[in-house]
């Protein structure tokens, strides 16, 4: 499964491989240049195939979405630690990140889908 | 070699990194909850495709472009990240840009061995993959045109 990471175009061979495809003997994260997304293209892409209803997704859609997923992570990690903060505790819990999607609007479309 | 899509998770520790900076210092994170935001993220990709494959529909294309992505994030009422992503775009853009330029520089490089000195200097910049390096580039492949 994950040796598929490694299989992309040309231009991920610089990318955040986190799995033990990236030649580089660097951390996996912390690849300079790569600022620009984290997240690994090859399994954005291969979370957009999964839809039948797509056929192809240009190369910039591709980094487009690894980018939102990466600012959605930072504000729903953002939110829940507000609902952490108001129990005076340090580290975030399950129910916070519950109580983030109930109260935010734009979460809604996570309800029942994170059990 | 079925996959489902919930199977498809993103890297956990780029997840928890991302978290991690998004969180003042010393905050930390339950197992429970930081793969709870994996699988949301997963979530999120797959509801934002959906969205973009309407717009891209609409448009009778087949293929999902980067404006596509844009119009979904609209409608899934994620407005604030449609300025951020538009930078990032400009920006990987202006790489993608740069790197095509790099290899094509590189086989002109070859082939001329005249002036070392800028071959030299396309070589170390290819070396250190910052942005800088574009700006350098624009240069080098300009004097190129030239001759």
């Amino acid at each position: 499964m994950a040796a598929a990471a490694g299989s992309g175009a040309p231009r991920e061979e610089e990318g955040p491989g986190g799995d033990a495809a990236a030649p580089q003997p660097q951390a996996p994260t912390s690849v300079p240049g790569a600022r620009l997304s984290r997240l690994p293209l090859a399994r954005v892409k291969a979370l957009v195939k999964a839809d039948p209803d797509v056929t192809l997704a240009g190369q910039e859609a591709i980094f487009i979405l690894a980018r939102a997923a990466e600012l959605f992570v930072e504000t729903i990690a953002k939110d829940a630690y507000c609902c952490a903060q108001q129990g005076k505790r340090k580290t975030l819990q399950r129910r916070d990140l519950d109580n983030a999607i109930e109260a935010v609007d734009e979460f809604a479309f996570l309800e029942g889908t994170l059990d | 070699m079925a996959e489902r899509p919930e199977d498809l998770n993103l890297p956990n520790a780029v997840i928890t990194r991302i978290i991690k900076e998004a969180l003042p210092d010393g905050v930390n994170i339950s197992k429970e909850a930081r793969s709870a935001i994996s699988r949301a993220a997963s979530v999120f990709v797959l509801y934002a495709t959906s969205c973009a494959n309407n717009f891209a529909m609409k448009g009778k294309r087949k293929t999902l472009n980067a404006s596509d992505v844009l119009s979904a994030m609209e409608e899934m009422e994620f407005q604030r990240f449609i300025t951020p992503l538009k930078e990032a775009l400009e920006a990987y853009r202006r790489e993608q840009k740069g790197k095509k330029e790099a290899s094509e520089q590189k086989k002109k490089d070859k082939d001329k061995k005249t002036d070392s000195e800028e071959q030299d200097k396309s070589r170390d910049e290819d070396n250190d993959e910052d942005e800088e390096r574009l700006e350098e580039e624009e240069q080098n492949e300009e004097e190129e045109v030239d001759n």
